[in-house]
């Protein structure tokens, strides 16, 4: 037992010692912690890109909703007016099915209408618009990271 | 010499030589040998030499945490064989499922139980949790032990969960993407945690890596750890709880009243809540062998059980996971069906809101209940305030789960399971 620590006066070196020792604890207990969760936080994404392109306008008939399956979006055609609908549900990810005249979502039941608004169920926002444009070659551009409102399409 | 021969070899062989260095005391023969027996061997000592009457009272914990031990005991095993085949891998991972279900030897069965065992881990830890509220066992002084026990209740459901994506068929992949996005919705940092846990925006490779260091190692060694120290504080608290008894004297020692300018033994520092003090000699049973054969048999049991489930009922695997296509209607576990069951009204409020408050609730139970009454007895009169709230929010849970999993068809639209399901309609 040492029974001479806690008569003794507090020093100024004391203090200095001790002020000094707990900041540095707690600095490098704070960098390493930070630096572990920043090194969990990945800096390049290997996720495809955003932008693809949805082939010839033709290749879609007047006034049918075309699902593709990869992109997991709908193309939309009206008369020469081209959309491209998101199919992943606002709510918790899920992709939509094609019910009627909207949508339907099957992992809580939301419905959309035909312009995505939500009609019942969970969803909290109606289903994303992507810019659609045509590229160099005539096929259809759509932009998965551009984000439209419904009234905006493309005219051929 | 009437004992039989292969006691008298074991006897021999444990009290001489090689024996004797392996396991300090033989079997014992004595009261003495009986103590010694416990407090000489590591895997024994973690209990006491004796226990009280009370504890060994099966009708009385119904050995809830026992179990639940045990079958972590079993994940750990089975889970570490599966991990001599199993590559977090998205393109392998799914085919690795199906030459343990049709190519390794035992696979099927090995992975059966992990599967089984794991989905009993998260029963049996609610049933524990309920049992020691119905008893009023976390009052104290075991309140800490019971906010660790709502920490282990999270990080078994964590395990699960993480465990959940490995097969990399439709139902996890499915079941990750509505976890995750959940978590998506926790106000402030929900974007950041789901990107932080899924290594990116969507479930892929990434997050596969992920879930598997999570399942294999992280949450494995925080649940050891977690459970050492729950184990070592139900001893250091003094037993199992059980009711006080009239006339019983609690020794308490005030350790800032003592000098500290000399040594102390053990015995003088021992606090009242030890399981030796206050306990009458006539209440006292040795451990070795009334508290380790129950122990043994139980686990005898609930491994019997175990395997009979893996040997008869398979894990279930769908197809390979489709980021398209998402099974109609899409189902999380079960124990997180009463949760979905919510999120289908809100995904904040059912999701973030709801859970966040339970678990908060619970965790401050032992500190927002003080009163010192109706300890060690099931659903004490003195009790039937607290008892009734629990029992309601249990009741709720139950329903939700219920409908959740009988009662929800197709675009989670109300069903009745006793009729046909109506036919999907997909249009595309």
């Amino acid at each position: 037992m040492n029974s001479s620590a806690p008569n003794q006066e507090p020093s100024r070196r004391g203090f200095f010692q001790l002020t000094l020792g707990w900041l540095a604890a707690i600095f490098a207990v704070t960098a390493s912690a930070a630096g572990a969760v920043r090194f969990l936080v990945p800096n390049v994404l290997f996720e495809p890109d955003q932008r693809f392109k949805a082939g010839k306008p033709n290749d879609y008939l007047d006034g049918s909703v075309t699902f593709l399956d990869d992109e997991r979006v709908f193309v939309v055609r009206k008369g020469n007016t081209f959309r491209c609908l998101s199919a992943i549900c606002t709510h918790l990810g899920c992709t939509v099915n094609r019910a009627g005249n909207g949508y339907h979502c099957p992992c809580h039941g939301s419905v959309f209408d035909d312009q995505g608004l939500v009609k019942s169920g969970p969803a909290p926002r109606p289903l994303e618009w992507f810019s659609v444009t045509l590229s160099k070659d005539n096929r259809l551009l759509v932009d998965k990271g551009q984000r439209v409102t419904e009234d905006k399409y493309l005219v051929i | 010499m009437n004992a039989p021969l292969p006691k008298r070899l074991w006897h021999w062989f444990t009290r001489t030589g090689v024996g004797r260095s392996i396991f300090r005391v033989g079997l014992p023969d004595s009261n003495l040998e009986r103590s010694q027996a416990m407090v000489s061997s590591f895997l024994l000592h973690v209990q006491p030499a004796k226990v009280h009457r009370h504890a060994l009272r099966a009708s009385y914990s119904l050995g809830l945490g026992l179990i639940t031990l045990y079958l972590f005991v079993i994940l750990c095993v089975t889970g570490v064989l599966l991990m001599f085949y199993y590559v977090p891998s998205t393109d392998k991972a799914y085919d690795i499922m199906k030459d343990l279900q049709f190519v390794v030897s035992a696979g099927l069965v090995l992975r059966n139980m992990h599967r089984w065992a794991a989905h009993l881990m998260v029963l049996f830890v609610m049933l524990h949790m309920c049992r020691v509220f119905y008893t009023g066992a976390y009052k104290s002084p075991r309140e800490f032990n019971w906010v660790l026990g709502v920490g282990l209740f999270l990080v078994t459901l964590g395990l699960s969960f993480t465990g959940y994506l490995l097969p990399w068929d439709q139902l996890a992949y499915w079941a990750i993407t509505v976890g995750t996005s959940i978590a998506g919705y926790a106000p402030v940092v929900g974007e950041k945690l789901k990107y932080l846990m899924l290594g990116g925006h969507v479930v892929g490779q990434d997050a596969l890596t992920r879930f598997y260091a999570l399942h294999v190692i992280v949450l494995p060694a925080l649940a050891v750890l977690m459970i050492s120290v729950h184990l070592f504080r139900v001893r250091k608290d003094g037993g199992l709880s059980r009711p006080d008894e009239p006339g019983e004297v609690v020794q308490q020692i005030d350790l800032g009243q003592l000098p500290t300018n000399k040594s102390y033994g053990l015995m003088e520092l021992a606090r009242g809540t030890t399981p030796q003090v206050g306990m009458n000699p006539e209440d006292e049973i040795f451990s070795w062998p009334h508290l380790v054969f129950r122990e043994l048999l139980l686990f005898l049991l609930v491994t019997a059980v175990v395997l009979f489930l893996a040997i008869f009922w398979n894990a279930p695997l769908e197809e390979i996971a489709n980021a398209v296509h998402p099974p109609n209607p899409a189902k999380a576990p079960w124990y997180f069906l009463g949760l979905q069951e919510l999120v289908s009204y809100s995904a904040f409020w059912g999701g973030v809101v709801v859970p966040g408050l339970l678990v908060t609730a619970l965790a401050l139970l032992p500190y927002t209940d003080r009163k010192r009454h109706g300890v060690g007895r099931w659903f004490a009169r003195e009790r039937v305030v607290a008892n009734t709230i629990f029992s309601v929010c249990l009741a709720i849970a139950v329903v939700l789960t219920v409908i959740g999993s009988f009662f929800r068809g197709p675009n989670w639209s109300w069903v009745e399971p006793w009729k046909n399901p109506p036919a999907v309609t997909e249009g595309h």
